[in-house]
């Protein structure tokens, strides 16, 4: 327990022994202290951070980040001819007002709380509900407190086996994911909400960290209440016996002795008799002074934007895996807790850094490490984030089921490309193709279909309007599928492709081929 | 066929992650098979059945015994080994084979067993272990192989797509998946011929999607998108050296290569006699070991075919009800399949460097329930192992004589996965980084071979 709260201590130290709470800064003011912080950091380390994003790669960097797909021609065409001086922040709010960014938000927050849910035919089928639960969070924009309160205390109705819990709009999948198992929602609500893996510490003393085992049980205990008899394997996990409100221990397997409940911290709660066991450890985790929460929630969000958190892998804060940046990540937790939680502030105050609107071309030798943020690095795109990107550039139009759009019919071109470009990758920086994608792109009858002059509507519309010039057709292309002009190079090079046309047709299907190279490209089927 | 000048496959495939493949299995090699005279094992056929096969109507018949139900069994090749009378042919194989009786296993569910049988662990919060095709693969893979180092034919992954995940060895160890096209298949065989009565038969043909390039597409199209591509990934990539952008040129190199490659044809089982295609019956998990067999002459490591159906649609080997009909039928389509795969790798010399293993996720209840059906049953069942580096012509283990407890030498998932590896004469201790940083051993720490399966 002392060594618990040592720990405590050196986490919070800025939060315990400020006499005021902390000043309450503008998203502007706490991006320009971050950057301020970069700055020494890079001059420190005597990195030259990489040149700031033209408007051409930041208007297509904020489209995939926020709204999940890049931006349409018309869009980036908008975009590129406002001089208003504001105009990214102007971008990012109107983003955030979006129901693609509730969708979007969704999806990556899905990810987050119920990763293993497609590995297994009993839980896939509970995706859909909870997609539908977080969306209507997300676009009520309900503080993230609120949102891991309600996760944490969700209604689990008892269920009758023969009728499998339904997949209406419900959190449940957070507890069915995990079988109601104590142990396995210990493990899963430390590490998604404050980041800390306890895992090995369920079966032993971790090794390399300050966990033991019964620091574990003792945040399982909990859960204890939901403690179910053995299940039968083969229908949907349900709750078989109703959850036990007055149980605050649990049996270590292990050794069988008994553990109370107590937090992470090493305190016990003061128990009131109508104090529900799950209610008592989301109020503590969710508190102002919880030690992880806000930085975990910073982390989180600082990660989806630059591709690695600053304390990284992103649910491994500890000891023996330091922030890379630590006054960074306190600011945000400091100003993401003053904000009550709201999450779009984070969004704004991120996006509205230098550190997130720098090139990802390299300009200088010392741009490597990534825990540097000196030059933004190449992501992989989410399946979603793909699809629906190639639906933009190809006009490709999606039909959705009006009473939860986001059941996705497995037999649809958008369920075939998500299954088949579904990654395990746990960052987007560790992103790989494998050789199914890539002969999917290049040979497939999506991609064949929107790069042939005959079926392609962006082709169509781009080859048949009659008032544009060769190099007016091609800047179009260029547009619809990598938000940006051809540079002269790719200019003299696609005219090459395009000299020998000499009938309509053959020029068609020369812009064809220019077409399924830019959706090919790396550049295509990244974010940078 | 498509061909691109050899400048730009260069090109494309100049980035490659991959290098050398994994270190240390040469040296190994060599000691453990020195003076042995034999070849060093190269590749690992699974056949893999999805469902979990009943024991007592396969390999520990319990004739005689109530829970014995109907099944009769026969004499096989090795006096005094008697195995269903279902399995004919591989009756006459048993000299070959090595079959285990005393699989004591944990996992009774679909899901939890099927990754733990085919990863070698149990699944366990965020560690992604990668399944057998994957670090097998990895480890087996030639160096300059055209051909993915794990192929996986007509898999039914529903029952858990991470137990077909390259998990935390990344992407590029992802199965190729091949599924089978052609007519309806025929009902399963019934005769004691094992084929099909017919005049003519399914052509069965496999396809690995997207690998040929459209129709609509000619070649000196696909070659000039392929030069432009190029060109545009040098300028974009070389500014901006992250893994994401390597790995998409790299895996397109792949591809392309592939494309290219003598190897896939692999995949035209036309190229084979009616005849030979006839012993391995007209059933797509027949072919499919046909298919097998042509992906090992080509070097290709790790090669699985999947039974998952009987061919006929239905639950496959998961007979809850209607056991005996179910096996049964399921059995007329494995035995020639096997038995014709055993025979040709035998006759090409391959056999002593390709390890053959059959399994499913666990056994069946031998009580026999109210539908004529047998259930979930991990305690005590069977898995057979043949060619390289076993030992044939013996059985392992034993369970007790109602066949619901192993009797001796009973063998889990992590002896099971030991002895694989060192079939194929891999150190079980070779290990890889996780993606939570602890590395992993290719057989978890302190897994026992079952060392008189070894040669």
């Amino acid at each position: 327990m002392t060594a618990a709260w040592a720990l405590v201590c050196i986490l919070c130290l800025p939060l315990l022994t400020a006499d005021d709470p902390p000043r309450v800064l503008t998203e502007q003011q706490t991006a320009d202290q971050i950057d301020q912080l970069f700055q020494q950091h890079w001059e420190a380390v005597e990195v030259r951070p990489a040149e700031p994003a033209s408007d051409e790669e930041f208007v297509r960097r904020v489209y995939l980040d926020l709204a999940g797909r890049i931006p349409s021609i018309s869009e980036v065409r908008q975009f590129l001819s406002d001089t208003a001086p504001d105009r990214r922040q102007q971008l990012v709010r109107q983003l955030l007002d979006g129901p693609a960014f509730v969708r979007h938000f969704t999806i990556l927050w899905r990810n987050t709380l119920i990763p293993e849910a497609f590995d297994d035919i009993r839980t896939r089928q509970l995706v859909p509900g909870f997609e539908a639960w977080l969306w209507t969070h997300f676009s009520g924009g309900t503080p993230w407190d609120q949102v891991v309160r309600e996760i944490i205390t969700a209604p689990l109705a008892t269920a009758n086996p023969q009728q499998p819990l339904d997949s209406a709009s419900s959190p449940a999948a957070f507890f069915l994911l995990r079988d109601f198992k104590p142990e396995e929602l210990a493990s899963g609500t430390s590490r998604a909400f404050l980041g800390v893996r306890l895992d090995c510490a369920q079966c032993h003393d971790h090794p390399f960290d300050r966990w033991k085992q019964h620091e574990f049980w003792s945040l399982a205990a909990f859960y204890s209440g939901l403690q179910q008899p053995e299940m039968t394997t083969e229908s949907l996990p349900g709750l078989l016996r109703p959850e036990n409100l007055k149980s605050h221990s649990i049996v270590v397997p292990a050794t069988g002795a008994t553990v109370e409940a107590k937090f992470l911290t090493g305190a016990a709660p003061d128990w009131k008799p109508t104090d529900a066991p799950r209610q008592v450890l989301a109020n503590w985790i969710t508190a102002p002074d919880n030690p992880w929460f806000a930085r975990m929630a910073a982390n989180q969000v600082w990660a989806l934007f630059m591709g690695q958190g600053i304390v990284h892998p992103v649910n491994d804060f500890s000891d023996a895996n330091p922030p890379s940046h630590p006054q960074v990540l306190q600011l945000l937790a400091e100003q993401f807790t003053a904000h009550n939680f709201d999450l779009r502030f984070l969004i704004r105050t991120i996006t509205a850094t230098r550190v997130y609107q720098l090139s990802s071309r390299q300009s200088d030798p010392s741009q490597k490490e990534p825990s540097d943020f000196s030059r933004a690095a190449l992501r992989g795109l989410t399946p979603e984030q793909l699809f629906d990107s190639l639906a933009e550039a190809t006009g490709f139009y999606q039909p959705y089921r009006s009473e939860n759009p986001f059941i996705i019919a497995a037999d649809t071109p958008r369920g075939r490309f998500l299954e088949l470009f579904r990654s395990s990758a746990e960052s987007p920086l560790r992103k790989e193709t494998t050789i199914l994608q890539a002969l999917a792109m290049m040979n497939g009858d999506f991609i064949n279909t929107a790069t042939a002059p005959e079926s392609s509507r962006t082709l169509r519309s781009i080859v048949d309007f009659p008032l544009m010039s060769q190099d007016e057709r091609l800047e179009s292309l260029f547009l619809a599928a990598l938000s940006r002009r051809p540079t002269a190079a790719e200019q003299e090079r696609c005219r090459t492709v395009l000299k020998d046309t000499s009938t309509p047709a053959a020029e068609a299907a020369a812009f064809g081929d220019i077409f399924w190279v830019l959706l090919n490209s790396s550049e295509f089927l990244l974010n940078h | 066929m498509l061909k691109f000048p050899r400048r730009k496959l260069h090109l494309l495939s100049g980035l490659s992650l991959l290098g050398a493949s994994s270190s240390g299995w040469l040296p190994q090699l060599a000691a453990s098979i020195a003076g042995t005279g034999r070849k060093p094992p190269r590749s690992c056929i699974l056949l893999w059945m999805s469902g979990g096969p009943s024991q007592l109507d396969t390999f520990d018949p319990k004739e005689g015994h109530k829970n014995g139900g109907p099944t009769k069994s026969i004499e096989t090749r090795v006096p005094g080994v008697r195995i269903a009378e279902s399995l004919p042919k591989i009756a006459g194989m048993t000299d070959q084979l090595a079959i285990v009786r005393s699989m004591a296993t944990k996992e009774g569910d679909h899901s939890r067993a099927t990754y733990n049988l085919r990863t070698g662990y149990t699944p366990a919060g965020p560690l992604q272990y990668p399944a057998m095709g994957a670090f097998l693969g990895k480890e087996l893979q030639p160096k300059d192989s055209d051909l993915p180092a794990w192929i996986s034919i007509n898999p039914f992954q529903a029952l858990n797509p991470a137990a077909w995940s390259p998990g935390f060895l990344g992407p590029s160890w992802s199965p190729l998946v091949v599924a089978s096209e052609g007519p309806p298949p025929a009902p399963a065989p019934t005769d004691s011929q094992g084929t099909t009565a017919s005049a003519s038969p399914p052509d069965i043909r496999f396809e690995v999607r997207n690998l040929r390039r459209p129709e609509t597409v000619s070649s000196e199209q696909a070659q000039r998108r392929l030069e432009l591509l190029s060109g545009f990934e040098q300028d974009f990539v070389a500014s901006r050296p992250d893994l994401p952008g390597k790995s998409h040129i790299d895996s397109y190199g792949r591809a392309v290569r592939m494309m290219n490659s003598t190897g896939i044809d692999a995949f035209a089982l036309d190229q084979e006699t009616a005849a030979v295609r006839d012993t391995y019956g007209r059933t797509a998990f027949g072919q499919g070991c046909l298919l097998a067999r042509r992906l090992v002459e080509r070097g290709v490591p790790f090669v699985e075919v999947s039974l998952s159906s009987d061919e006929r649609g239905g639950l496959g080997w998961d007979t809850h009800a209607e056991n005996f009909e179910g096996v049964k039928s399921l059995c007329g389509v494995l035995d020639p399949a096997w038995a014709a795969l055993l025979n040709d790798l035998k006759q090409r010399g391959l056999l002593e460097t390709t390890l053959v293993v059959w399994m499913g996720e666990f056994g069946r209840t031998p009580q026999i329930n109210d539908n004529a059906g047998r259930d979930h049953w991990p305690a005590s069942w069977s898995v057979v192992l043949g060619g390289a580096g076993i030992r044939g012509g013996q059985v392992y283990g034993a369970t007790e004589a109602d066949g619901v407890a192993v009797a001796d030498k009973p063998l889990k998932v992590t002896g099971l996965m030991a002895t694989i590896v060192r079939a194929l004469a891999l150190d079980p201790e070779t290990s890889n980084p996780s993606n939570i940083g602890r590395p992993i051993p290719l057989a978890d720490h302190g897994a026992e071979a079952a060392g008189e399966l070894l040669l």
